[in-house]
C-alpha cells in the first residue's frame, strides 16, 4: 500500500513521518524543511510513506506545489494521510478541501491538539468528520499522541472513504457535474475544478464542449473563476468552522509577548547581532578551539601507539607510513574539528526548531530586498555555515526565481562546518591572539561579498520587476530534546562518514602520489613524488596570492573540491612527510610551509573559502539551477572572484608590511 | 511608499497603510500578477476577510498580519494591491 503524507509548511509533517517510519529526517520550525520527496516504511507494515514537500494548495505556479500535485495526480497512490495544524484550521483545511477532490481516500491528522488545547480551541469531531466525510484523528507528532491509533487505523483500513460533499454554490457545481464526464479520468472532479479555474498545466483537457461551459460559468459570475473557487471554498471552510470548532479569544499569547522583544523596533538587530556573535563566537572562538586541541591530544596519542604498535609486529616501513602519515594523518586533521562542528550543528538546529529563524528572514528582508534577495536567502546562509549542500535546497522556498538563482550562486559563499578547520587552523597559529577577530573578519567578508555580488547582478544581470514575499510566521516552539538529538547526531554523522570514505580514499592516493615518483620508487624525497609534479603544474596560479611557487599548497587547494576539510588532511599528510611532526599548529613549522606569512596565510583562506564548493554542493547547484551551463557560470564566477580577492589582499598586506 | 495619517473606521484605503494593530475586512485584490494573486488566496486573503496588522518588521517592511488564526508577513509593497475597509 503507498500512503502520500500531505500537508502545509511547519504543519509537522516531517516530525510525525519519522514518528511513523522511525527514521530520522531534517525536522525544523520555519516553513519548507522538507525540499525533497522522503520515503519510509511505516513501522510494523509493509506500506510505503511518502513524504511530499509542504504546500498551502495545489494550484500550479510554484515548484514544491507541481511536485505534489503531478505525483497525486498521476502515480498510483492508496490512501492520503493530510496533517493539519490544529491551532490553523482554517488555512489547513482549504488544502483539505482540493485533496478530498482528487479520487483518493483522505485520512485527516489533527496534529498539535496538545497546543490547541492550551490555547482554549475546542473540537466537536464528530460534525468535523461528518461535514468533511473524513476520517478525522487528533494527534500531537511531538508528544506522540495517538500515533499508534493512527497506525492501527491504516493497517485495518478502518477509515471513511469519502465520497464527494457539494461545497460549491448551485451554479458552480452543476458546471462542475456537467464537466466530469467530458473530461473523464480517474480523478474527474478535481479535472473540472482545475479547466474552470484555467489552470495552464491542464490546458489539453479543454475542447470546445468544455470551453463553452467553463465560458458559460464565467459569464455568470463576470469575475475570475481562480478566485471565485478560492472564495468558495473558504465560505465553505468558514461554515464548518461555526459549526464545529470554538476558539477563545486570546489577548496576548506568549509569542506576540517575545516578538514585543525580538522584534521590537529598536532591540531586533542588536538581539540578531549578539545571538549570531554568540553562536560562532562558540563555535569558532575560544571554546570551539579548546575542543579541537583536546581530540587533536587524543588523536597524537593514537598515532605513536599506533606507531610503535606496528613497528613491533614488524610492519614494513611503507605499510607503517600509509597507517600513520597517510590515514591517521589525513583524517585525524578532520576528526579534530567534530566537537567544533557539534557545537555549530546544535546552535543552528536551535535558531531552526525555536522559530527564531523565521523571525530574521522576517526582519532582515528589507536590506535583502534593496540588493535583490529575500529575507529567506538568509535561511540557505544560516543553513550554510553549517552545510552547503542542504543550504542551496532550502533556497527553494523563495518564491521568486530571480531570487532563487541569485542565492544559490551565493550561498558557497558562507563558510561551511568543512571551511572551519581551514580557518580554525591558519588563524590559530598565525593570529594566535587575535583568531577570534580573524575569523569573524571571514563571515564578515563573506556577508560583504554576498551583498555586493547580489546587488551588482540585480543591476547588470536581472533588471526586473520587484518580486513578492510571502512567510508564514510560526510561534514559538520549545526546543524538543529528541529531535535536537536526531538532527545534530544525523549531521555529525554525516560528516564521520565523509571522512571515514572519501577523506580516507584521498588520503590513501595522497601518500601514494606522496610516496612514490614516476619510476615506482618508493623511499624517495618529497620533492620527487608525483604529487610535487602535479603541484608544479599548477602552483603558478597560486603565486601571486602566496608569493611563493608551492606545490604543496597548491595541490591542497585543488583538493578543496573533494571536500573542503580535505585542504588541511593534505597537508598535514604532506606536512607530517617532509618532516617529523604531526599535523595541528606544528604543521607550519615544516619545512615545506614555513614560507607562510600572515598576509599568504590570509589570502589562501580566502582563496580555499570563496572559490568553488565541494563537488557536492556544485551537485546541488547544478540540481536547482536547472541546467549545466548555469551550474559553470557560478562555479567559474566564484573560483574567478576567490582568485581575484586572495590575490589583492595579498598584494596589498604585503605593500603594507613593506611599508612598515 | 508614503504612508499617510492614520486612517479611520469605515473608511476605505489600502492594506499597506494601516497602522499597527489596526483591524480591516478584504475588499478586493487588485494585482495583475497571477501567480502572486492566487498565492494571496491560497494564503486566505479572500473578499470578506477580516485582517489585523500585528507587527512591523523593525525596518518598516515587510509587515505581518494576522488573519483566519495565523500569521502572514508580506511586504508592503504587496500589501499595496489588496484594498480594503477599516473596521477598527
Amino acid at each position: 500500500m503507498r500512503i502520500a503524507l500531505v500537508g502545509n509548511q511547519n504543519s509537522g509533517k516531517t516530525t510525525l513521518f519519522n514518528q511513523l517510519t522511525g527514521t530520522n529526517q531534517k525536522v525544523g520550525n520555519w516553513p519548507g524543511v522538507t525540499v525533497e520527496r522522503k520515503v519510509g516504511i511505516i513501522r510494523g507494515t509493509d506500506f510505503e510513506l511518502i513524504d511530499l514537500p509542504g504546500i498551502y494548495s495545489l494550484s500550479p505556479y510554484s515548484l514544491e506545489e507541481n511536485i505534489s500535485r503531478t505525483f497525486l495526480f498521476e502515480e498510483h497512490v492508496d490512501v492520503i494521510l493530510n496533517i493539519i495544524d490544529a491551532t490553523s484550521i482554517e488555512r489547513s483545511l482549504y488544502l483539505t478541501t482540493q485533496l478530498l477532490e482528487l479520487n483518493i481516500p483522505v485520512i485527516v491528522a489533527l496534529n498539535m491538539m496538545d497546543i490547541a488545547d492550551k490555547r482554549g480551541i475546542k473540537f466537536d469531531l464528530a460534525t468535523l468528520e461528518k461535514r468533511l466525510d473524513t476520517s478525522i484523528l487528533p494527534i500531537s507528532a511531538l508528544k506522540k499522541t495517538n500515533i499508534f491509533n493512527l497506525i492501527q487505523t491504516l493497517k485495518l483500513g478502518d477509515y471513511r472513504r469519502n465520497l464527494y460533499q457539494h461545497i460549491y454554490d448551485h451554479e458552480l457545481e452543476k458546471a462542475i457535474d456537467s464537466l466530469m464526464p467530458i473530461v473523464d479520468t480517474k480523478h474527474s472532479r478535481f479535472l473540472a475544478v482545475k479547466v474552470i479555474e484555467r489552470d495552464p498545466l491542464f490546458e489539453d483537457y479543454v475542447n470546445t464542449e468544455v470551453q463553452g461551459i467553463i465560458d458559460d460559468i464565467s459569464k455568470k459570475y463576470q469575475r475570475d473563476m481562480e478566485q471565485i473557487i478560492a472564495d468558495e471554498r473558504y465560505r465553505y471552510i468558514e461554515t464548518i468552522r461555526d459549526e464545529a470548532i470554538s476558539i477563545k479569544k486570546q489577548n496576548l499569547t506568549i509569542t506576540d509577548r517575545l516578538d514585543n522583544i525580538f522584534l521590537n523596533r529598536y532591540l531586533a538587530i542588536p538581539i540578531f547581532i549578539i545571538i549570531m556573535f554568540g553562536v560562532y563566537y562558540l563555535a569558532a572562538g575560544p571554546f570551539g578551539s579548546w575542543t579541537v586541541d583536546l581530540v587533536d591530544g587524543v588523536i597524537t596519542q593514537l598515532k605513536e601507539w599506533m606507531e610503535v604498535f606496528l613497528i613491533d609486529v614488524n610492519a614494513s616501513p611503507w605499510a607503517v607510513s600509509l597507517i600513520v602519515d597517510g590515514i591517521l594523518a589525513g583524517v585525524g586533521a578532520i576528526l579534530n574539528f567534530l566537537p567544533q562542528l557539534i557545537i555549530l550543528f546544535i546552535l543552528i538546529s536551535l535558531l531552526e526548531t525555536t522559530g527564531y529563524m523565521a523571525r530574521i528572514a522576517f526582519f532582515l528582508d528589507r536590506i535583502f530586498q534593496k540588493v535583490g534577495l529575500s529575507g529567506k536567502s538568509l535561511i540557505p546562509f544560516i543553513v550554510g555555515s553549517g552545510c552547503s549542500v542542504p543550504a542551496i535546497m532550502s533556497a527553494r522556498t523563495i518564491n521568486d526565481e530571480t531570487e532563487k538563482k541569485m542565492t544559490i550562486m551565493l550561498t558557497p559563499f558562507i563558510p561551511c562546518s568543512a571551511k572551519l578547520p581551514i580557518v580554525t587552523l591558519f588563524a590559530g597559529y598565525f593570529f594566535n591572539d587575535r583568531s577570534g577577530f580573524i575569523s569573524a573578519s571571514l563571515y564578515f567578508l563573506a556577508i560583504i561579498i554576498i551583498l555586493v555580488s547580489a546587488y551588482t547582478m540585480k543591476k547588470i544581470l536581472f533588471r526586473g520587476k520587484q518580486s513578492s514575499f510571502i512567510l508564514e510566521l510560526p510561534e514559538y516552539k520549545r526546543p524538543s530534546l529528541r529531535y535536537l538529538w536526531f538532527d545534530v547526531s544525523s549531521k555529525a554523522l554525516a560528516f564521520i562518514e565523509r571522512a571515514g570514505s572519501i577523506i580516507l580514499m584521498a588520503s590513501i592516493v595522497i601518500w601514494f602520489l606522496l610516496s612514490f615518483n614516476f619510476r615506482m620508487q618508493y623511499g624517495i624525497a618529497v620533492d620527487d613524488s608525483i604529487l610535487a609534479s602535479i603541484g608544479r603544474l599548477i602552483s603558478w596560479l597560486f603565486y601571486p596570492m602566496l608569493g611563493e611557487l608551492s606545490w604543496a599548497a597548491s595541490v591542497s587547494a585543488i583538493q578543496g573540491l573533494i571536500a573542503k576539510e580535505q585542504v588541511i588532511g593534505s597537508m598535514a599528510i604532506i606536512a607530517g612527510y617532509s618532516s617529523d611532526i604531526s599535523e595541528g599548529t606544528l604543521l607550519f613549522t615544516s619545512g615545506i610551509f614555513s614560507f607562510f606569512t600572515a598576509s599568504s596565510a590570509y589570502a589562501f583562506m580566502i582563496f580555499n573559502l570563496f572559490s568553488a564548493p565541494c563537488f557536492g554542493a556544485i551537485g546541488a547547484m547544478r540540481e536547482e539551477l536547472g541546467t549545466t551551463k548555469r551550474m559553470w557560470k557560478a562555479v567559474i564566477f566564484q573560483t574567478g572572484l576567490a582568485w581575484l580577492l586572495a590575490v589583492f589582499v595579498f598584494q596589498i598586506s604585503r605593500l603594507i608590511e613593506v611599508i612598515l | 511608499m508614503k504612508i499617510s495619517k492614520r486612517v479611520n473606521r469605515g473608511e476605505e484605503t489600502r492594506l499597506s497603510q494601516l497602522k499597527k494593530g489596526q483591524h480591516a475586512k478584504v475588499t478586493k485584490i487588485n494585482t495583475q500578477d497571477k501567480s502572486l494573486r492566487r498565492r494571496l488566496l491560497d494564503m486566505g486573503i479572500t473578499e470578506g476577510v477580516h485582517v489585523q496588522v500585528k507587527k512591523i518588521a523593525p525596518l518598516g517592511d515587510p509587515v505581518d498580519i494576522a488573519l483566519r488564526g495565523y500569521e502572514l508577513c508580506l511586504r508592503r509593497h504587496d500589501l499595496d494591491t489588496i484594498d480594503v475597509e477599516v473596521l477598527s
